[in-house]
């Protein structure tokens, strides 16, 4: 990650991701589903985050109020946070319901005390690879999502966005568009002098013109005490089942857009965090998550649950070891003046 | 999917035309089962053709049915009465979908598309003995073949497949050797998904190419001075995109030479919107009018509530056009006389041999006097043809 600024209002911000080389076939993760990949956590793309932000353009003319705009490569404003800045080390499964990423966005925001607007335009494609850029050309401009977030008291946020995005799934562009909503409640604050963080979320996501409808309510949490941190996450999001060529891999390009079914993740992940060892910027955390999903199919097709998983349920166990170091980590997906440059005072929320 | 005919539909299908050539007459009819049905449990089905006194009914494997890919094509015998009964299948290692099937006229030749696996492509069969067909040639194609049509033109024979994306393509074959495949011709086709399927007619080949909509090739009609080995378009239209999610999802089509007035005026076309395979389904029929072949326009269209079309047959001499309907089972419609907007009037009979939850129909096809219907979860039906 990289940081400058200059000129008090120009700031840089960017974002290498090298999941590419580490994890190139996906990550296996419950019912995650992004990118050609089902099943597994998709690599992000390289460059990650490249944002340029001309922050408070009016200065002190518009009062308290921050006027910024901000363009490059990153998230448009639509939805939570990204799930790499969250508690949890597992993906939810509606990542992509309810985060739009790795898009070349153009982003104008106003900030205030109380109430901020974000309002960007962005290519709708998907990455489908690591080492792929944005198209720009024919597809830069033909998205669009707005965000207003809420701060009726300190460390707490409101947020609505409304994202409509041309072909994500097709990246020439004759793939289905989507509306997407995003509704949201964040608490970051301590309580008892404990950090304590909690999150709720709904998302829905309609797609070709309400023929598909995907839906996605999420709450999280995670409580501090001292060195440990305790979380848990309760999730129902629902996903399509599409053709696999492989058992992790969606057809891509399409052919048509006809899914086999919709099935139904019902998933709940609790974790345990400890800081091993922290000195100055350097962090060491061993980690432990344990998930169980109950899955359903609903509203009819060929797609059989049983068939595939030979169950209704799955377990998922992960052990790790974070590592830190270095400069804190932006909170991502935030530019100009709702950027964060500092996330060391969500520690509690586990970024790394 | 591919429907031609070369002598006209009277000679399959019994009685007169209604010789209405101002407007519809009432609508009526219906349909009923003869037969069939619920007889291929172990795999999905798709496409199908009939010839003489049997039929060839291929396999789908978009998902495994009982552990089974769709690497089969069924072979059934049509008994006096033409109702079917199988009896015996061929097993092509290599592939997972038998997506399009097609006998020549004169009896002599199978082909079909194969999709998904190492073998996907091409593969022709001789039909010596039509109970047991014997392999002669494949053609490997990577992404697979979506269908396949036999078209004579000039005394020769070939055969117009569908290469899927990434890189999509009109690809021609002369199959006049059926033992030695020669590639005389690939037409790349706009990748907004491609091309799905193509009907050849006349010198004419009509590709459905999605949502880059209908184009029309000179093949060896003359009008453009094409050849198979030269394709030259000389006509398209993006048909309209008003029922289904997102584009026009141009998939198949059906030019109707209308032997009771003598026009060769409309081209069906039918849009494959977004669907819930096996339960739910979207696209309408749309009428395109091409008298002038170089200026397409579309003048009407069929909307199905709950439903959407896929593949085509028709009874020329009776005016009746017949399309598969997914969950919407087969549809009858009298396309008689001038067509012009909506067509709902115009609906003769439906039915869903497999009942609700049981019916997920692609393709249907007039031989014998009955119509017969591929249904991707129930099997192969006989059905009692629509008269009016």
């Amino acid at each position: 990650m990289v940081r400058a600024e200059a000129w008090r209002r120009l700031r840089l911000v960017s974002m290498l991701n090298l999941e590419g080389t580490t994890i190139p076939g996906g990550e296996l993760a419950l019912g995650n589903r992004g990118e050609g990949f089902v099943d597994r956590r998709h690599p992000h793309t390289y460059m990650h985050e490249l944002i340029l932000s001309a922050d408070d353009l009016l200065g002190a003319s518009d009062g308290s109020a921050r006027l910024s705009i901000s363009a490059g490569k990153g998230f448009a404003p639509f939805g939570t946070d990204d799930p790499m800045i969250r508690p949890f080390l597992r993906f939810p499964v509606n990542h992509h319901l309810s985060q739009i990423l790795e898009r070349a966005v153009a982003i104008a925001a106003v900030r205030t005390q109380p109430v901020a607007v974000e309002l960007g335009v962005f290519n709708g494609d998907e990455p489908e690879r690591p080492g792929e850029w944005p198209r720009i050309g024919g597809r830069f401009g033909d998205s669009w999502a707005g965000r207003v977030t809420v701060y009726p008291a300190r460390g707490v946020e409101l947020q609505g966005s409304h994202a409509d995005v041309h072909s994500p799934e097709h990246r020439p562009g004759a793939g289905t568009d989507q509306g997407k909503w995003s509704l949201s409640a964040r608490w970051s604050r301590p309580i008892g002098g404990q950090p304590v963080y909690g999150m709720v979320e709904w998302s829905r996501t309609s797609e070709a013109r309400g023929f598909f409808v995907f839906h996605s309510l999420l709450a999280e949490g995670a409580w501090s005490r001292g060195r440990h941190r305790l979380q848990y996450r309760f999730e129902r999001t629902e996903r399509p089942e599409e053709e696999r060529i492989s058992n992790f891999r969606s057809l891509r390009p399409h052919l048509e857009n006809s899914i086999l079914g919709t099935t139904r993740w019902t998933v709940h992940t609790a974790g345990y965090e400890v800081d091993l060892l922290q000195t100055g910027r350097f962090r060491l955390r061993p980690l432990l998550e344990l998930s169980y999903g109950q899955i359903r199919s609903v509203g009819g097709g060929l797609f059989d649950v049983e068939t595939l998983y030979g169950h209704d349920h799955v377990w998922s166990m992960s052990v790790g070891l974070r590592v830190g170091a270095g400069m804190p980590m932006h909170r991502m997906g935030r530019y100009g003046s709702m950027d964060e440059a500092d996330m060391s005072h969500h520690h509690d929320m586990g970024v790394e | 999917m591919k429907r031609y005919l070369w002598l006209l539909a009277g000679a399959l299908a019994c009685g007169g035309g209604s010789g209405d050539s101002t407007g519809p007459g009432p609508p009526a009819g219906q349909f009923r089962v003869l037969a069939g049905g619920n007889n291929v449990a172990n795999r999905y089905s798709s496409d199908l053709w009939v010839h003489g006194s049997y039929a060839y009914t291929g396999t789908w494997g978009g998902v495994f049915r009982g552990g089974n890919a769709g690497n089969v094509l069924n072979i059934w015998s049509l008994g006096a009465a033409g109702a079917p009964a199988l009896v015996d299948s061929i097993v092509v290692d290599g592939i997972g979908t038998v997506s399009d099937v097609q006998v020549s006229e004169d009896g002599k030749v199978l082909v079909f598309g194969a999709e998904r696996g190492a073998a996907a492509g091409l593969l022709v069969y001789d039909l010596t003995d039509p109970r047991r067909p014997m392999f002669l040639d494949s053609a490997t194609v990577e992404t697979g073949i979506h269908t396949t049509t036999i078209g004579e033109i000039a005394g020769r024979r070939y055969v117009f497949a569908a290469r899927n994306p990434a890189d999509p393509a009109l690809l021609i074959y002369d199959i006049t050797d059926p033992g030695s495949l020669n590639l005389v011709a690939s037409v790349p086709i706009p990748p907004d998904y491609g091309i799905h399927d193509t009907y050849v007619r006349d010198g004419l080949a009509f590709v459905f190419a999605w949502n880059t909509g209908v184009i029309i090739f000179d093949v060896g009609n003359g009008i453009g001075s094409g050849s198979p080995a030269s394709p030259v378009e000389v006509g398209r239209l993006v048909t309209a995109d008003d029922a289904a999610g997102d584009g026009p999802s141009a998939h198949n089509g059906w030019w109707f030479h209308n032997p009771v007035t003598g026009e060769k005026r409309y081209l069906f076309v039918g849009q494959e919107g977004p669907g819930v395979i096996g339960t739910r389904s979207s696209g309408d029929i749309h009428v395109v009018d091409v008298s002038d072949l170089g200026n397409p326009r579309e003048v009407a269209f069929f909307h199905l509530d709950g439903a959407g079309t896929h593949n085509f047959w028709m009874d020329e001499s009776r005016q009746i056009l017949y399309a598969a309907y997914y969950n919407g089972g087969v549809v009858a419609l009298d396309v008689s006389g001038t067509l012009s907007g909506d067509l709902s009037s115009r609906l003769i009979a439906r039915l869903t041999p497999g009942g609700a939850g049981n019916t997920y129909m692609w393709g249907v096809q007039l031989a014998g006097g009955s119509l017969y219907a591929t249904d991707m979860v129930s099997g192969l039906w006989q059905i009692e043809a629509v008269t009016r």
